[in-house]
Protein backbone atom coordinates (compact mmCIF):
# COMPACT_ATOMS: atom_id res chain seq x y z
CA UNK A 1 0.00 0.00 0.00
CA UNK A 2 1.37 3.37 -1.06
CA UNK A 3 0.15 6.36 0.97
CA UNK A 4 1.04 9.98 0.25
CA UNK A 5 1.16 13.39 1.89
CA UNK A 6 -1.44 15.44 -0.01
CA UNK A 7 0.32 18.79 0.33
CA UNK A 8 3.77 17.77 -0.91
CA UNK A 9 2.89 14.66 -2.90
CA UNK A 10 5.65 12.78 -1.10
CA UNK A 11 5.15 9.14 -0.23
CA UNK A 12 4.96 8.71 3.54
CA UNK A 13 3.92 5.06 3.93
CA UNK A 14 4.98 1.97 1.96
CA UNK A 15 3.44 -1.16 3.44
CA UNK A 16 4.74 -4.44 2.04
CA UNK A 17 5.84 -7.84 3.29
CA UNK A 18 9.35 -7.57 1.88
CA UNK A 19 12.04 -8.51 4.40
CA UNK A 20 13.71 -9.70 1.27
CA UNK A 21 12.75 -13.31 0.66
CA UNK A 22 15.49 -15.99 0.80
CA UNK A 23 14.69 -17.20 -2.72
CA UNK A 24 14.33 -13.68 -4.06
CA UNK A 25 10.56 -13.58 -4.37
CA UNK A 26 9.53 -9.96 -4.72
CA UNK A 27 7.12 -8.78 -1.99
CA UNK A 28 5.25 -12.07 -2.36
CA UNK A 29 3.84 -13.90 0.63
CA UNK A 30 1.76 -17.04 1.04
CA UNK A 31 -1.87 -16.50 1.99
CA UNK A 32 -4.71 -18.96 2.70
CA UNK A 33 -6.11 -20.57 -0.45
CA UNK A 34 -9.69 -19.88 0.59
CA UNK A 35 -9.00 -16.16 0.25
CA UNK A 36 -9.07 -16.38 -3.55
CA UNK A 37 -12.06 -16.73 -5.88
CA UNK A 38 -11.76 -16.65 -9.66
CA UNK A 39 -14.37 -16.82 -12.41
CA UNK A 40 -12.71 -15.87 -15.68
CA UNK A 41 -15.95 -16.37 -17.63
CA UNK A 42 -17.62 -13.60 -15.65
CA UNK A 43 -14.47 -11.51 -15.33
CA UNK A 44 -14.67 -11.79 -11.57
CA UNK A 45 -12.02 -12.49 -8.96
CA UNK A 46 -11.45 -11.59 -5.36
CA UNK A 47 -8.54 -11.79 -2.97
CA UNK A 48 -8.95 -11.50 0.76
CA UNK A 49 -6.43 -11.95 3.56
CA UNK A 50 -6.28 -10.94 7.17
CA UNK A 51 -3.41 -9.83 9.38
CA UNK A 52 -0.70 -10.34 6.79
CA UNK A 53 2.64 -9.34 8.34
CA UNK A 54 4.16 -6.28 6.70
CA UNK A 55 6.63 -3.50 7.36
CA UNK A 56 6.05 0.18 6.84
CA UNK A 57 9.14 1.36 4.98
CA UNK A 58 7.89 4.92 4.56
CA UNK A 59 8.72 5.14 0.88
CA UNK A 60 9.70 3.04 -2.13
CA UNK A 61 13.37 3.98 -1.84
CA UNK A 62 13.66 2.57 1.63
CA UNK A 63 11.51 -0.44 0.67
CA UNK A 64 13.89 -1.37 -2.15
CA UNK A 65 17.20 -0.46 -0.61
CA UNK A 66 16.83 -0.27 3.13
CA UNK A 67 19.00 2.16 5.00
CA UNK A 68 16.27 3.73 7.09
CA UNK A 69 14.15 2.29 9.88
CA UNK A 70 11.00 0.30 9.14
CA UNK A 71 8.02 -0.33 11.36
CA UNK A 72 6.38 -3.76 11.70
CA UNK A 73 2.65 -4.21 11.36
CA UNK A 74 -0.16 -6.23 9.83
CA UNK A 75 -2.52 -5.54 6.96
CA UNK A 76 -5.90 -6.97 6.03
CA UNK A 77 -7.37 -6.42 2.59
CA UNK A 78 -10.07 -7.34 0.13
CA UNK A 79 -9.54 -6.78 -3.59
CA UNK A 80 -12.31 -7.37 -6.13
CA UNK A 81 -11.80 -7.59 -9.89
CA UNK A 82 -14.91 -7.21 -12.05
CA UNK A 83 -16.09 -6.73 -15.59
CA UNK A 84 -14.65 -7.60 -18.97
CA UNK A 85 -13.02 -4.77 -20.92
CA UNK A 86 -10.91 -7.04 -23.09
CA UNK A 87 -10.08 -10.74 -23.42
CA UNK A 88 -6.55 -11.52 -24.57
CA UNK A 89 -4.71 -14.72 -25.31
CA UNK A 90 -1.00 -14.22 -24.70
CA UNK A 91 1.91 -16.38 -25.71
CA UNK A 92 4.92 -14.26 -24.85
CA UNK A 93 8.29 -15.67 -25.87
CA UNK A 94 10.23 -12.45 -25.32
CA UNK A 95 13.49 -13.39 -23.55
CA UNK A 96 13.06 -10.64 -20.98
CA UNK A 97 9.35 -10.02 -20.44
CA UNK A 98 7.99 -13.37 -21.55
CA UNK A 99 8.27 -17.10 -21.10
CA UNK A 100 4.60 -17.56 -20.31
CA UNK A 101 1.26 -18.17 -21.96
CA UNK A 102 -2.30 -17.76 -20.86
CA UNK A 103 -5.75 -16.31 -21.19
CA UNK A 104 -6.41 -12.99 -19.53
CA UNK A 105 -9.32 -10.68 -18.88
CA UNK A 106 -8.50 -6.98 -18.57
CA UNK A 107 -11.04 -5.30 -16.33
CA UNK A 108 -11.20 -3.07 -13.24
CA UNK A 109 -10.44 -3.61 -9.58
CA UNK A 110 -11.28 -2.06 -6.22
CA UNK A 111 -9.91 -2.56 -2.73
CA UNK A 112 -10.60 -1.88 0.92
CA UNK A 113 -8.02 -2.47 3.60
CA UNK A 114 -6.96 -1.87 7.16
CA UNK A 115 -3.55 -1.91 8.76
CA UNK A 116 -1.96 -1.52 12.15
CA UNK A 117 1.67 -0.60 12.69
CA UNK A 118 3.51 0.38 15.84
CA UNK A 119 2.74 4.04 15.11
CA UNK A 120 -0.53 4.22 13.16
CA UNK A 121 -3.80 2.55 12.35
CA UNK A 122 -5.19 2.74 8.81
CA UNK A 123 -8.76 2.25 7.64
CA UNK A 124 -9.42 2.75 3.95
CA UNK A 125 -12.57 4.25 2.52
CA UNK A 126 -15.12 1.65 1.39
CA UNK A 127 -14.25 -0.57 -1.54
CA UNK A 128 -16.70 1.18 -3.91
CA UNK A 129 -14.78 4.47 -3.56
CA UNK A 130 -11.51 3.05 -4.93
CA UNK A 131 -10.50 2.67 -8.57
CA UNK A 132 -7.84 1.05 -10.74
CA UNK A 133 -5.80 2.37 -13.64
CA UNK A 134 -5.00 -1.17 -14.82
CA UNK A 135 -6.30 -4.57 -13.77
CA UNK A 136 -6.24 -8.06 -15.20
CA UNK A 137 -6.97 -11.61 -14.15
CA UNK A 138 -6.02 -14.72 -16.01
CA UNK A 139 -4.88 -18.30 -16.17
CA UNK A 140 -1.24 -18.74 -17.07
CA UNK A 141 1.66 -21.15 -17.14
CA UNK A 142 5.33 -20.26 -17.13
CA UNK A 143 8.77 -21.73 -16.58
CA UNK A 144 8.75 -25.51 -16.79
CA UNK A 145 4.97 -25.43 -17.43
CA UNK A 146 5.41 -23.18 -20.47
CA UNK A 147 5.32 -25.39 -23.58
CA UNK B 1 4.25 -0.49 -5.10
CA UNK B 2 3.56 2.56 -7.21
CA UNK B 3 5.36 1.88 -10.49
CA UNK B 4 5.75 5.55 -11.39
CA UNK B 5 7.68 6.14 -8.18
CA UNK B 6 9.56 2.88 -8.63
CA UNK B 7 10.79 4.11 -12.00
CA UNK B 8 12.35 7.12 -10.25
CA UNK B 9 13.81 4.93 -7.54
CA UNK B 10 15.76 3.08 -10.23
CA UNK B 11 18.51 0.54 -10.12
CA UNK B 12 20.83 2.18 -7.64
CA UNK B 13 18.88 0.62 -4.78
CA UNK B 14 19.87 -2.87 -5.79
CA UNK B 15 23.56 -2.41 -5.18
CA UNK B 16 22.94 -0.58 -1.94
CA UNK B 17 20.65 -3.35 -0.68
CA UNK B 18 23.13 -6.11 -1.37
CA UNK B 19 25.98 -4.14 0.12
CA UNK B 20 24.15 -3.64 3.39
CA UNK B 21 23.12 -7.31 3.63
CA UNK B 22 26.62 -8.49 2.84
CA UNK B 23 27.93 -6.66 5.86
CA UNK B 24 25.25 -7.74 8.30
CA UNK B 25 24.56 -11.42 7.59
CA UNK B 26 27.84 -13.16 8.48
CA UNK B 27 27.56 -11.99 12.07
CA UNK B 28 24.00 -13.14 12.66
CA UNK B 29 22.80 -16.43 14.10
CA UNK B 30 19.06 -16.79 14.40
CA UNK B 31 17.27 -18.16 17.41
CA UNK B 32 16.03 -20.99 15.20
CA UNK B 33 19.54 -21.79 14.09
CA UNK B 34 20.78 -21.75 17.65
CA UNK B 35 17.97 -24.08 18.74
CA UNK B 36 18.87 -26.52 15.99
CA UNK B 37 22.52 -26.56 17.01
CA UNK B 38 21.63 -27.01 20.66
CA UNK B 39 19.19 -29.84 19.91
CA UNK B 40 21.76 -31.62 17.76
CA UNK B 41 24.36 -31.40 20.51
CA UNK B 42 21.93 -32.83 23.07
CA UNK B 43 21.00 -35.81 20.87
CA UNK B 44 24.60 -36.63 20.04
CA UNK B 45 25.38 -36.67 23.75
CA UNK B 46 22.55 -39.14 24.41
CA UNK B 47 20.56 -36.60 26.37
CA UNK B 48 16.78 -36.32 26.03
CA UNK B 49 15.52 -32.85 26.74
CA UNK B 50 11.87 -32.32 25.70
CA UNK B 51 12.28 -28.61 25.02
CA UNK B 52 15.19 -29.22 22.68
CA UNK B 53 13.37 -32.08 20.94
CA UNK B 54 10.49 -29.73 20.21
CA UNK B 55 12.94 -27.17 18.90
CA UNK B 56 14.43 -29.78 16.56
CA UNK B 57 10.98 -30.79 15.33
CA UNK B 58 10.14 -27.14 14.70
CA UNK B 59 13.42 -26.73 12.86
CA UNK B 60 12.60 -29.72 10.63
CA UNK B 61 9.20 -28.22 9.80
CA UNK B 62 10.86 -24.92 8.92
CA UNK B 63 13.29 -26.74 6.61
CA UNK B 64 10.39 -28.55 4.92
CA UNK B 65 8.52 -25.28 4.47
CA UNK B 66 11.59 -23.63 2.94
CA UNK B 67 12.10 -26.51 0.50
CA UNK B 68 8.56 -26.05 -0.81
CA UNK B 69 9.04 -22.33 -1.41
CA UNK B 70 8.39 -21.11 -4.96
CA UNK B 71 11.14 -19.91 -7.26
CA UNK B 72 11.06 -16.29 -8.47
CA UNK B 73 10.72 -15.48 -12.16
CA UNK B 74 13.92 -15.00 -14.11
CA UNK B 75 15.10 -11.42 -14.41
CA UNK B 76 12.99 -8.40 -13.67
CA UNK B 77 11.97 -4.98 -14.88
CA UNK B 78 14.80 -3.03 -16.52
CA UNK B 79 13.27 0.07 -14.96
CA UNK B 80 14.33 -1.33 -11.58
CA UNK B 81 17.73 -2.45 -12.82
CA UNK B 82 16.68 -5.99 -13.69
CA UNK B 83 17.55 -7.55 -10.36
CA UNK B 84 14.15 -7.36 -8.65
CA UNK B 85 12.12 -10.33 -9.84
CA UNK B 86 8.97 -8.46 -10.87
CA UNK B 87 7.53 -6.69 -13.91
CA UNK B 88 5.02 -3.88 -14.02
CA UNK B 89 2.75 -4.43 -17.02
CA UNK B 90 1.18 -1.08 -17.89
CA UNK B 91 -1.12 0.16 -20.65
CA UNK B 92 0.97 1.73 -23.37
CA UNK B 93 4.08 0.20 -21.85
CA UNK B 94 4.75 3.27 -19.72
CA UNK B 95 6.67 1.02 -17.34
CA UNK B 96 6.90 -2.48 -18.81
CA UNK B 97 4.94 -3.76 -21.85
CA UNK B 98 1.31 -4.53 -21.14
CA UNK B 99 1.95 -8.18 -22.05
CA UNK B 100 4.84 -8.53 -19.58
CA UNK B 101 4.78 -11.39 -17.05
CA UNK B 102 2.37 -10.55 -14.21
CA UNK B 103 3.45 -13.44 -11.96
CA UNK B 104 6.39 -13.17 -9.58
CA UNK B 105 6.68 -16.98 -9.40
CA UNK B 106 8.17 -19.16 -12.12
CA UNK B 107 7.42 -22.82 -12.87
CA UNK B 108 3.85 -21.84 -12.12
CA UNK B 109 0.53 -23.01 -13.56
CA UNK B 110 -2.59 -21.35 -12.21
CA UNK B 111 -4.65 -18.21 -11.83
CA UNK B 112 -3.20 -14.74 -11.47
CA UNK B 113 -4.61 -11.30 -10.77
CA UNK B 114 -2.97 -7.89 -10.93
CA UNK B 115 -4.29 -4.41 -10.18
CA UNK B 116 -2.97 -0.92 -9.54
CA UNK B 117 -5.49 0.62 -7.17
CA UNK B 118 -6.05 4.14 -5.85
CA UNK B 119 -8.31 5.46 -3.11
CA UNK B 120 -8.16 7.13 0.26
CA UNK B 121 -7.33 5.93 3.75
CA UNK B 122 -7.98 7.34 7.20
CA UNK B 123 -4.85 7.26 9.31
CA UNK B 124 -4.85 7.59 13.10
CA UNK B 125 -1.68 8.42 14.99
CA UNK B 126 -1.66 6.02 17.94
CA UNK B 127 0.26 8.46 20.12
CA UNK B 128 -1.43 11.81 19.39
CA UNK B 129 -4.80 10.42 18.17
CA UNK B 130 -4.55 12.77 15.18
CA UNK B 131 -6.75 11.53 12.33
CA UNK B 132 -5.99 12.38 8.72
CA UNK B 133 -7.43 11.31 5.38
CA UNK B 134 -4.63 10.52 2.93
CA UNK B 135 -4.48 9.40 -0.70
CA UNK B 136 -3.36 5.91 -1.68
CA UNK B 137 -2.09 5.92 -5.26
CA UNK B 138 -1.58 2.99 -7.63
CA UNK B 139 -0.93 0.32 -5.04
CA UNK B 140 0.15 -2.87 -6.80
CA UNK B 141 -1.89 -5.86 -5.59
CA UNK B 142 -1.55 -9.35 -7.12
CA UNK B 143 -2.44 -12.97 -6.46
CA UNK B 144 -1.13 -16.27 -7.77
CA UNK B 145 -2.90 -19.51 -6.96
CA UNK B 146 -2.22 -22.91 -8.47
CA UNK B 147 0.64 -25.37 -8.71
CA UNK B 148 4.32 -24.51 -8.79
CA UNK B 149 7.65 -26.29 -8.80
CA UNK B 150 9.41 -25.33 -5.59
CA UNK B 151 13.07 -24.87 -4.79
CA UNK B 152 13.07 -28.61 -4.04
CA UNK B 153 12.06 -29.27 -7.72
CA UNK B 154 8.84 -30.90 -6.57
CA UNK B 155 5.37 -29.69 -7.54
CA UNK B 156 3.30 -28.06 -4.79
CA UNK B 157 0.00 -26.25 -4.50
CA UNK B 158 0.00 -22.75 -3.13
CA UNK B 159 -1.63 -19.35 -2.99
CA UNK B 160 0.38 -16.14 -2.83
CA UNK B 161 -0.19 -12.41 -2.74
CA UNK B 162 2.02 -9.56 -3.79
CA UNK B 163 1.22 -6.67 -1.48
Amino acid sequence: MDVYEPSSGAQIHDLNPSDYHPTGLFWTIEIPEDGIEVNLGKGHASMEAKRVPIFDYGNIGNALSGGAPRTPGVVSFRVVWSGVNQRVNIRNTDPLYGGFAGNFVRNTAQMEWTAVTDDFTFVSAPLRTSSSNFAEIGEERNGSFFP
Amino acid sequence: MNWELARNAGAQFHDHRHASHAHSRPYVISRRGFAGIAAGAAFSAGVWIPGLAEAKEKDEKEKEKKSSQPVPIRGGSPKLGGSFHVFGPTPGGSFDPIDAEPSTITDFNGFVGLAYISGTVQRTDKRTREVRTLPMISSDMRFMTGVFRGVDSRVHEGTFALV
